[in-house]
């Protein structure tokens, strides 16, 4: 099964609870008219679409054969999306993304923040926003089956 | 040289930890202004500021850090004032309203919620409960697949689904979680989530607020759900309707059902 997200979108990964915020940080909070905000140009992370639902031919032979291939009498508790798979794509470096699910709590922002600084090494680049547990979830997929 | 303003808070709750740095390169010191009962945190403002990760993350890391010792309101990202006395001039100007703001939001932080399918575990679910798109998938696989066009009628069909699916869901996880909030506010737009809400919940009630996601994330194991926070209330920091009117009416009318 190969997934095609609708937009690609290349640069850093990691930190992922960090990019869920990071739009808050640009799209909400105070705005004050007296003051002058920077500019933002260059920042994509509030158009990025990789739903995975595409009106797409693709698409739809993709479902078609997903749904052949289902065992509906497993149940959907034999679904992928529990615990042990998460578990599996946590292993396999998508932390930030997989964490919440996994542990049941929220993933602390300090906790973002603090990977993110250890991170560190794309400082530079503007900011982008991947979805790296997808493509990683179902790659897992596609080794398991 | 320009202010970089980061939020405004009492004055009363102005306890940055000493030695925090805000934006730039290096990271300019923190300061706080103060004007009345009010304070605002700010720093020198860089030449040449960009939003680039680093000064992002520093924006985030100072609101964090202040709101630990009381409520901030934060400011949108590069926000950037001539000079100081402008920023006070403000405080001045505007006192009443930051202070209402500030004891209404007192005790409060924001959570975002962002949710998305788990693919084959939705597909899994819309061919459990659609017994047209079972009939269907049935016919295909005896057919040792099905024809292109067949195959192609299946995957519209359950590509709606999944749509109808995704807007059910949506409003599932407003309902779910919205009473134990004391507001919430439609996330910003952008795509690749059917979901992208935020509550703002009092820090007395955080545990029952993440115990609810817990309890959705059991009850709908075909959604990804993730909680970040507790967060400063971006999303809060003005008042008004706590949600668009179009949502409330959804709301409406799946409680009608």
């Amino acid at each position: 099964m190969s997934v095609v997200p609708a937009q690609q979108t290349g640069g850093g990964g990691g930190s992922s609870g960090l990019y869920d915020v990071l739009e808050l940080v640009l799209d909400r909070g105070l705005v004050i008219d007296a003051f002058v905000r920077v500019s933002l140009v260059g920042i994509e992370i509030l158009k990025i679409d990789v739903r995975v639902v595409v009106a797409s031919v693709d698409t739809y032979l993709r479902f078609a054969e997903a749904c052949n291939r289902l065992d509906l009498e497993a149940g959907p508790r034999k679904s992928p999306g529990l615990p042990e798979i998460v578990g599996e794509v946590t292993e396999s470096g998508a932390r930030g993304k997989s964490k919440g699910a996994l542990s049941g709590a929220a993933q602390t922002v300090s906790d973002a923040f603090k990977q993110a600084r250890d991170e560190g090494s794309e400082e530079e680049q503007p900011v982008r926003r991947t979805r790296k547990t997808a493509t990683t979830r179902r790659k897992r997929e596609e080794e398991s089956e | 040289m320009s202010t970089y303003v980061y939020g405004i808070t009492a004055r009363s709750h102005t306890a940055v930890p000493e030695g925090t740095t805000g934006v730039g390169e290096p990271p300019e010191p923190i300061r706080i202004l103060t004007e009345g009962d009010l304070a605002a945190i700010v720093s020198d403002s860089p030449e040449g500021l960009r939003p680039k990760r680093r000064d992002l993350l520093a924006h985030q890391n100072v609101l964090a850090q202040a709101e630990a010792s009381g409520c901030v309101l934060p400011m949108r990202f590069g926000s950037v004032a001539p000079d100081d006395a402008s920023v006070t001039g403000v405080l001045a100007e505007r006192a009443e309203h930051y202070l209402e703001r500030l004891r209404a939001l007192d005790g409060k932080v924001e959570y975002n919620i962002k949710a998305t399918h788990v693919e084959e575990a939705v597909l899994h679910h819309v061919m459990a409960t659609n017994a047209e798109v079972r009939s269907l998938a049935e016919a295909n696989r005896k057919a040792g697949g099905g024809s292109y066009e067949q195959k192609l009628q299946l995957g519209e069909m359950v590509a709606s689904a999944v749509k109808a699916q995704e807007a059910e869901d949506a409003v599932a996880v407003q309902q779910a979680l919205e009473p134990v909030a004391a507001a919430v506010a439609t996330g910003p737009e952008s795509t690749g989530w059917l979901a992208n809400v935020s509550f703002l919940v009092a820090r007395d009630s955080a545990q029952e607020f993440l115990a609810a996601v817990e309890a959705l994330r059991s009850s709908h194991p075909h959604l990804e759900v993730r909680a970040n926070g507790p967060l400063p209330p971006y999303s809060f920091v003005e008042p008004g309707p706590a949600e668009p009117a179009e949502q409330a009416g959804q709301r409406e009318a799946a409680a009608q059902e």
